[in-house]
């Protein structure tokens, strides 16, 4: 018999399994997203703090070099304008203006790669709130330059040493700060994963990607896309473009997930892929875990992929196949950024170069014809990146 | 059977002490002697973890007695065993199930609860899956015969109390502070009438814990109207100090466990403190 989710449900997932103890802020949270965020007040100055803290709109840029490598006509939505390098940012505005009209006086949030991290640190110096960050001591060591930027905007970043000390152990130990907390602390979920209203409000929160896209498409190519493509891990920057195209048929929506070493390796994040649904941080999605439940840990170059479960909203949009997932393994994703970079003079996070690489192989693979028109996610910028670019650079003796 | 056996034990006294352990903690072999101990030196209820490897609702000393018992190799089918040899050792003690929502979703609600039930378990509390997405399974524990506990908190509303208790046909497990398993806040007056108050809401056994780790948070527990007061952290805080300091010695861990137990029951009193000659 198959288990339904009763509260904020996207077909037979997402739902709001969390402990009750969380239950009074989830529904207050909810009821929020319900009365002010769709309010005029609030969409003004959420946009306002969008256009002149944000840096929106960002651009749709044409890459035709890019272009000619994939054989398509490729257009990048630049994300990695965005302040603070990451479309995170758009999602923590709003959180961070919602926390405030709640009362609350503290943020708390995960990060895996730091983009989040670093967003909830540059809104709570912005807005006045004091900022703790939970941040697993591996990516600690692999984004260091993130851990820098959140420090100096003065948030406290916490280092988590349990299991595999990256993105799910961090989301475990902000969930429990935010147990602890609630009165006065709002937990500024960093992508459209964890319990209802969360999958939905994130979303929401992001959709100004898909919106400011769709109308770019128009005015500058004068159609409609073949496809969107994003990378996912949690999946907000692919949700929040997606959003913008949901109604549109003809557009076809492809998500990279992070395949890691190679599915058949065991070591990747490729979970629309290879996982099954079950219960993971309050809602019900596909996830790796083992046969008894035990939730496997995920395995990717990108620390912001990294993680052993999904949006629900994408695990119902695999099963109603609206949009199709498939795995990128580390190699490609790095070949991917050099590809961009020496092409276009853009540096990628390797979190985007996974739709990049997507994109390059999307003709071979049959995803999309030669030709086709198709927007992709540039979810971030690859400065924090460095370290690990450097030490995999082509024909560099290290 | 085993839920009428935990009413019964409800009925027969008003001031119960549970320990909490997790399955399989160290090794299964030492977990059912650890369960025998604590029944002889007066637990009259077991609460008894599934180990997990994300228990989001717990502390950091529970979430290493998960670690402990899943690196001795203790999966869900090694803890159900460990449970019935439990409850071959302690027969006339009922057993509260402690388990996440994904190892009861990955196994089936169903076959779950049957498991549980022959296993010996008298009740099941899902910490993550909260009253409005656990009719199913509710439904499915009463076809089984296994007992509903259904978590209340600090900040649960008077309304929704009474909803819980309606669900709850074992108890309602009251978290008596706001956060985690094992903080260590003193909270002795807010506690006492966090109690008081859900028990006029609430026409259920109730059961007390989250950080009860003195003879006179339990009293206070009991004095305020719950049946039942848990320790968890506070013994396997023990349990993890006697495996560091005397590995390999099990007369040693046994003692310290039981002692630390003992010292909680409500029976036991503490020597008077000796005013200091000032």
């Amino acid at each position: 018999m198959s288990v339904i989710p009763q509260v904020g449900a996207f077909g037979a997932y997402g739902g709001r399994y969390a402990p009750e103890l969380l239950w009074h802020a989830l529904a207050e949270l909810a009821d929020a997203h319900r009365r002010i965020v769709p309010s005029p007040e609030f969409q003004r100055a959420f946009r306002r703090e969008l256009r002149t803290w944000g840096g929106r709109p960002t651009p749709l840029t044409e890459v035709p070099s890019f272009s000619a490598l994939a054989r398509l006509r490729v257009w990048l939505k630049r994300e990695d304008l965005l302040h603070g390098g990451a479309h995170k940012t758009n999602n923590v505005i709003g959180q961070a203006l919602l926390a405030k009209r709640l009362g609350k006086r503290r943020l708390v949030a995960e990060t895996g790669a730091g983009q989040h991290g670093v967003a909830t640190a540059m809104a709570g110096a912005r807005h006045g709130l004091p900022v703790t960050i939970y941040m697993g001591a591996r990516d600690m060591e692999r984004q260091a330059s993130n851990v820098a930027r959140m420090k100096l905007c003065g948030a406290e970043v916490i280092p988590v040493t349990t299991g595999a000390a990256t993105l799910k152990e961090a989301i475990d130990d902000a969930l429990r700060d935010w147990a602890a907390t609630v009165d006065d602390t709002h937990y500024v979920l960093g992508t459209v994963c964890g319990p209802d209203p969360f999958p939905a409000l994130v979303r929401d929160l992001q959709a100004v990607i898909g919106r400011e896209a769709r109308a770019q498409c128009l005015r500058q190519i004068g159609e409609l896309p073949a496809a969107a493509m994003a990378c996912v891990g949690g999946g907000s920057n692919a949700i929040g473009l997606f959003s913008g195209f949901v109604d549109d048929d003809q557009v076809k929506f492809f998500g990279a997930e992070p395949g890691g070493s190679g599915i058949a390796s065991g070591r990747h994040g490729a979970t629309l892929c290879a996982g099954t649904p079950g219960l993971l941080h309050g809602a019900r999605s596909y996830m790796l875990q083992d046969k008894h439940g035990q939730v496997l840990d995920s395995h990717s170059v990108a620390a912001g992929l990294d993680y052993p479960a999904v949006g629900p909203e994408h695990s119902f949009l695999k099963d109603s196949g609206r949009a199709e997932y498939r795995a990128v393994c580390d190699d490609a994703a790095l070949a991917a950024v050099t590809t961009l970079t020496r092409s276009e003079g853009i540096l990628p996070a390797i979190e985007s170069a996974h739709a990049l690489a997507l994109c390059l192989t999307a003709v071979d693979d049959g995803l999309l014809n030669e030709g086709d028109c198709v927007v992709v996610n540039l979810s971030g910028r690859g400065d924090k990146d460095l370290p690990t670019l450097l030490a995999n650079l082509p024909g560099e003796e290290s | 059977m085993s839920l009428a056996r935990l009413h019964e034990v409800l009925c027969q006294s008003r001031q119960h002490v549970s320990p909490f352990l997790m399955l399989g903690d160290p090794t299964p072999d030492v977990c059912v002697a650890l369960c025998r101990e604590l029944v002889a030196a007066g637990a009259s209820m077991l609460e008894l973890g599934l180990p997990y490897a994300d228990p989001s609702a717990d502390g950091p000393v529970v979430q290493a007695a998960g670690m402990r018992a899943r690196k001795a190799g203790v999966s869900t089918d090694e803890a159900l065993q460990t449970l019935a040899r439990v409850r071959a050792a302690c027969p006339d003690t009922p057993c509260n199930l402690l388990v996440y929502g994904n190892l009861v979703h990955a196994r089936g609600y169903a076959r779950f609860c049957a498991d549980a039930v022959a296993a010996g378990a008298s009740s099941l509390l899902v910490p993550d899956i909260p009253l409005e997405e656990g009719a199913v399974l509710r439904r499915i524990c009463r076809e089984h015969g296994l007992g509903n506990v259904l978590l209340a908190g600090p900040r649960t509303p008077n309304k929704r109390l009474a909803a819980i208790a309606a669900e709850s046909d074992a108890f309602v497990y009251l978290a008596g502070h706001q956060g985690i398993t094992g903080a260590n806040a003193n909270m002795a007056e807010c506690r006492a009438a966090l109690v008081a108050r859900v028990r006029r809401y609430i026409d259920v056994p109730m059961c007390v814990g989250f950080g009860l780790s003195s003879p006179q948070h339990i009293q206070e527990v009991h004095g305020a109207g719950a049946e039942v007061a848990v320790v968890g952290s506070h013994l396997l805080r023990v349990l993890s100090h006697a495996l560091q300091e005397h590995p390999g010695d099990l007369a040693h861990l046994l003692a310290a466990v039981r002692t630390a137990f003992q010292q909680l029951l409500p029976a036991f009193r503490q020597p008077k403190e000796i005013p200091s000659c000032s």
